[in-house]
């Protein structure tokens, strides 16, 4: 059996285009994906936030102390003339303008007397634009102004004032710690992608070892070699439930370091202080679990490798099974599922769910052992069945 | 020696409906099994060399299956010197050298790792291994490429490669399936300059072929199948003498016996 590993092993390690999709992509193309990512987005932030924007007012002799900040405010702002009946909508669009304000009679009036203003800003808000809150920042200031007027003139104390502004605070106390919180985030991703990069690396080398077989007429040559079938299959069956969870931890590792890397200062920390939440102990119990899930996806994946007549034949059939494997794992991530249900009974549901569990540190252990159980028992038939399926002529000389 | 007695295999037909007309009107389609082989017997002594024949679909594929064990017989008995393959498949393919025209390599392990794999599956020791390579290099003249990738290996050396992968084990008994279908002129020649060897070496080999001049070189025996079943059994003069000299002309001789 370990020399049937070796060598599917070696000839899986010499295979540039495995190895590429297996060790290079996750290590090269995620930090690639989040770091272009983070620098865009950083660019186009910064660019919203210091671009000058164009505006048109109108009634801007109601609002002296607003026009006149606008106007000082010429590194950020620019204005622009139009006309009384200008078509505001036309002229965004045009980009003539960024936005445009009109201005309510009773904007300057005391809060008293004038009672509530409402300020138009027309603007087009489809996309990443800063243009409410930087107007914002301006009006604030006259409200603050209008809110000391109107108390002066009623006479209220700071205590009052205070009340009267929030009559009722809500205070919330989160008795969920910043694991549960954050677990609750990235657990339900996390078995997604895990068992997903864990069927995605493990369908190659599971390709090749059946169908690519059969196609190359070498395994008609491997049957007649005196080692019993159980060994060959076996031999195979380690291989690529190996390289499937070397891909998915791969992955997984490569994100983790570079998620550090690319987050450094302040976000390092949370990372941090959430990683050191998790215990050995949990880690090495969600590697138990992935290990078993390897194990059902690669006793399927040569299955059917072995089934098919071709390399095409075979990789049309694992299209197929990664439409049905992704549906438990998408049933893990919807909300309101958890372990506590029916949904406990579900096989890879559970164990995306028992991930979860064990990130957010809320796991019952002893239902961890049920499902882990069960999923042992599951992948061991599947394995027997791997293993009977190698021995009937019907499949193997189709 | 090798025996075969009264080999037969059936194969369950999934849809009948699915079948070629000339598949349908085949006597050994009977309700939903196919009688691939129905009664094959031959032996073939040491250092002999036996040609089996027949037309294609006859059952030649199927015979020499069931003799290197991948597929197990529904009826018949076949024993390589006294072992009954069936009974002790395990032991029995220990003596069996097995070889196709379809014969592939693993094309990212070398021309060695190829044959030193094969080798290890089969039991061989390492220091004998090593031997063996080194003396089959020799003879079959590998040197230059045996430690290349195999997947750039040209037909010539991929079967003076899967030559060498097939006789690692030193088997009693070579088995080779229309070893010569499909390769160059050059290639043929390796492989049948492999059979001779063989014999003088007093290996019995059987081997499947439409190349009657190759029977004519090579065998002492011949067995013609059609059908499924053994229509002539005899040494190379009798096949000979079924007709005036003409190899063709004897083996149509025995298949319109047959029928």
């Amino acid at each position: 059996m370990w020399l049937v590993f070796k060598k599917e092993l070696l000839e899986l390690l010499r295979d540039r285009k495995t190895l590429f999709f297996m060790i290079a992509l996750p290590l090269l193309l995620f930090p690639l994906i989040f770091g272009a990512f983070g620098f865009f987005a950083s660019k186009a932030v910064k660019e919203a936030e210091t671009k000058v924007l164009k505006y048109a007012i109108v009634g801007g002799e109601y609002a002296k102390g607003l026009s006149d900040s606008l106007a000082a405010a010429s590194d950020k702002f620019e204005l622009v003339e139009v006309g009384a009946d200008a078509d505001f909508k036309q002229l965004i669009r045009d980009e003539s303008i960024d936005f445009a304000l009109k201005v309510p009679s009773n904007y300057d009036q005391p809060l008293l007397e004038g009672g509530q203003a409402t300020l138009v800003l027309v603007l087009n808000d489809a996309g990443l634009n800063m243009v409410q809150s930087r107007v914002k920042e301006l009006v604030d200031s006259q409200v603050e102004n209008k809110r000391r007027q109107a108390f002066d003139a009623l006479a209220l104390n700071d205590f009052q004032q205070t009340g009267l502004l929030k009559p009722v605070v809500i205070e919330k106390e989160d008795v969920a710690d910043s694991r549960e919180n954050w677990g609750e985030k990235i657990g339900g991703f996390l078995p997604y992608i895990l068992f997903l990069l864990c069927l995605q690396g493990a369908m190659y080398p599971a390709t090749d070892m059946g169908a690519g077989e059969k196609e190359r007429g070498t395994l008609e040559t491997l049957l007649i070699s005196p080692t019993e079938r159980h060994k060959l299959v076996l031999g195979k069956f380690l291989t690529i439930a190996f390289a499937g969870v070397t891909c998915a931890l791969m992955t997984i590792l490569s994100m983790a370091v570079w998620g550090i890397v690319l987050s450094q200062g302040m976000a390092i920390k949370v990372v941090g202080e959430f990683m050191s939440a998790i215990s050995a102990l949990d880690f090495v119990l969600m590697f138990l679990m992935l290990a078993p899930i390897a194990a059902i996806f690669a006793a399927l994946l040569l299955s059917l490798s072995i089934y098919a007549r071709s390399f095409k034949e075979a990789q049309s059939y694992m299209g197929s099974l990664i439409m049905v494997a992704i549906l438990p794992i998408v049933m893990a991530m919807m909300p309101g599922v958890d372990l506590k249900g029916g949904w406990a009974w579900v096989p890879i549901t559970n164990v995306a769910l028992a991930i979860k569990e064990l990130i957010k540190g809320t796991m019952d252990y002893v239902s961890l052992f049920a499902i882990f159980g069960s999923t042992v028992m599951i992948a061991g038939a599947l394995i027997a069945f791997c293993v009977y399926w190698f021995n009937q002529e019907k499949v193997l000389f189709r | 020696m090798i025996e075969i007695k009264g080999l037969a295999k059936k194969f369950v037909v999934e849809n009948v409906k699915k079948l070629s007309e000339q598949e349908k009107q085949d006597p050994r389609l009977k309700g939903r099994f196919f009688h691939s082989v129905e009664d094959v017997s031959f032996h073939c002594e040491q250092g002999q060399v036996l040609g089996l024949l027949g037309p294609n679909g006859a059952g030649k594929t199927t015979t020499l299956r069931m003799l290197s064990t991948a597929i197990k017989p529904t009826a018949g008995s076949v024993s390589i010197n006294g072992v009954d393959i069936l009974a002790e498949p395990l032991v029995a393919r220990r003596k069996i050298g097995f070889l196709s025209g379809s014969t592939g390599l693993y094309g990212r392990l070398t021309g060695r790792e190829n044959i030193e794999y094969f080798g290890r599956l089969h039991g061989v020791s390492e220091a004998e291994l090593k031997q063996r390579i080194n003396e089959l290099a020799d003879l079959l003249d590998m040197h230059s490429f045996l430690d290349r990738r195999s997947e750039s290996f040209s037909t010539g050396m991929k079967q003076k490669t899967s030559i060498a992968r097939a006789v690692i084990h030193q088997p009693e008994v070579v088995i080779l399936d229309e070893p010569t279908t499909g390769l160059d002129i050059m290639a043929t020649q390796t492989v049948l300059d492999f059979i001779r060897r063989l014999k003088t070496q007093g290996t019995p080999v059987i081997f499947s072929t439409h190349h009657l001049d190759e029977v004519d070189e090579l065998c002492d025996k011949v067995t013609v199948i059609d059908k499924g079943r053994t229509c002539f059994d005899g040494s190379l003069l009798d096949f000979k003498g079924l007709s005036s000299g003409s190899m063709h002309e004897s083996f149509l001789t025995t298949i319109k016996g047959a029928e």
